[in-house]
């Protein structure tokens, strides 16, 4: 424990509130595992997370540390990971030289279920408890292979695709030309309820309750940013799916 | 039948949350099983009234219970669970219709989509606040039983 200078303890910090804040934890975890952290390293710090910017202030010096962050998809087995090491770290498990090899690792590190695993998640979301015995049992069936598309078409564009909304908009675009397709073509009955069931891994509800828990916690500007965001996610799903069905109708139209 | 395919069906779709969430692998199971009993109540309470309000505030009570509980069993940040069990409840395809409706000129039915989006994701939020509340005394009980064990 000699050599840590607090330039390090707060740069480390800030990594971490990045790390946590990039993979879908709320604001006040990310302020109080870097808090904990900097307890634990004997420089006491205080942090500051919106959604877009960590700050990490130290407590005895003028020293300011700022990381911008740009909020991607939820990964949550990184935030469990941080998690664990802070654990460790507060309870001097592990020393600090560990935790920062450990949390470079973490932040390399490519974490995730395989892809057939996240192709059977997304069928599985895609059938929506909500339209049991409201949709035919055929319907619901499609939705499975539907929504398996539109999750794949939002994943494959995210990766190619820079530009904010796009990918959304494809997945709402390719869900509701095929449902469109589908109900045109006789096979399924109704269009809209496989639309609904198939855009369930797409749709912004769960940010949505997130944003409302983080304003009722007084954490204002992110719920905020979270709430702005939830809502340009459904608009251009929205978007996407009348482009969609319109495309379906024109070409089943066209022909009949 | 019902009860039981809607058991079944809100088990299996968030587990499949999870996966897509990447939740670690511990957590999955406990999660299903929240989510599960979360959606049965919420069925059993919106068939026994017309409110919007009451079942999802009680299904989000029972998520931040049970949720808190498994938490500290399984030793991971309660946000985990969270996340993946809200799937089924959340007013995500209302806030879809709302907005599509917007697209397509349809205000009035846009507004009235909007406000139920609204109220239902501020009963769920205020069912985790009150879960909380009603938590932070059992917390410290909870964890010296389950260090006993």
């Amino acid at each position: 424990m000699t050599n840590i200078t607090e330039r390090d303890v707060i740069d480390l910090c800030g990594l971490v509130g990045k790390i946590l804040l990039e993979n879908g934890a709320e604001t006040a975890r990310v302020e109080n595992t870097v808090e904990y952290i900097g307890q634990a390293a004997q420089f006491p710090v205080s942090c500051h997370a919106t959604m877009t910017a960590v700050f990490v202030d130290s407590k005895t010096n003028p020293n300011t540390h700022f990381v911008k962050v740009r909020v991607g998809d939820f990964n949550l087995q990184k935030v469990d990971d941080i998690n664990t090491l802070s654990r460790q770290f507060t309870a001097h498990e592990i020393d600090y030289a560990q935790l920062k090899t450990g949390i470079a690792a973490i932040d390399r590190k490519v974490i995730d279920f395989n892809w057939l695993e996240k192709i059977i998640g997304a069928g599985l979301v895609s059938v929506a408890p909500m339209l049991l015995f409201k949709a035919t049992w055929t319907d619901l069936a499609w939705a499975l292979f539907v929504g398996i598309l539109g999750y794949l078409g939002t994943q494959l564009a995210t990766h190619k695709i820079t530009t904010p909304y796009v990918s959304v908009a494809l997945g709402g675009f390719i869900i509701s030309l095929c449902a469109t397709l589908l109900q045109l073509s006789g096979w399924a009955t109704s269009a809209d309820n496989i639309i609904i069931s198939a855009l369930m891994p797409l749709v912004p509800g769960v940010a949505l309750t997130n944003s409302l828990r983080e304003l009722i916690g007084k954490h204002t500007i992110s719920g905020l940013v979270r709430a702005a965001d939830a809502i340009m996610v459904a608009g251009s799903i929205g978007a996407g799916v009348i482009v969609g069905s319109v495309l379906a109708q024109i070409l089943m139209g066209g022909a009949s | 039948m019902k009860l039981l395919a809607g058991f079944l069906f809100s088990f299996l779709s968030t587990v499949g949350f999870g996966v897509i969430t990447n939740v670690p692998r511990r957590t999955l199971l406990p999660a299903g099983l929240t989510g599960a009993v979360a959606w049965i109540i919420y069925l059993v309470v919106a068939q026994a009234t017309h409110n919007l309000i009451l079942p999802n505030l009680l299904a989000a009570l029972a998520i931040g219970l049970l949720a808190n509980g498994a938490a500290i069993l399984v030793r991971a940040p309660v946000n985990l669970l969270y996340i993946p069990c809200l799937v089924s409840l959340v007013p995500g395809a209302i806030i879809y219709l709302s907005l599509k409706d917007f697209t397509l000129g349809f205000d009035a039915s846009a507004q009235q989509n909007l406000f139920k989006t609204l109220t239902i994701a501020m009963a769920l939020a205020v069912g985790f606040v009150l879960a909380e509340a009603i938590f932070k005394p059992l917390r410290p009980i909870l964890k010296s039983w389950c260090q006993q064990k």
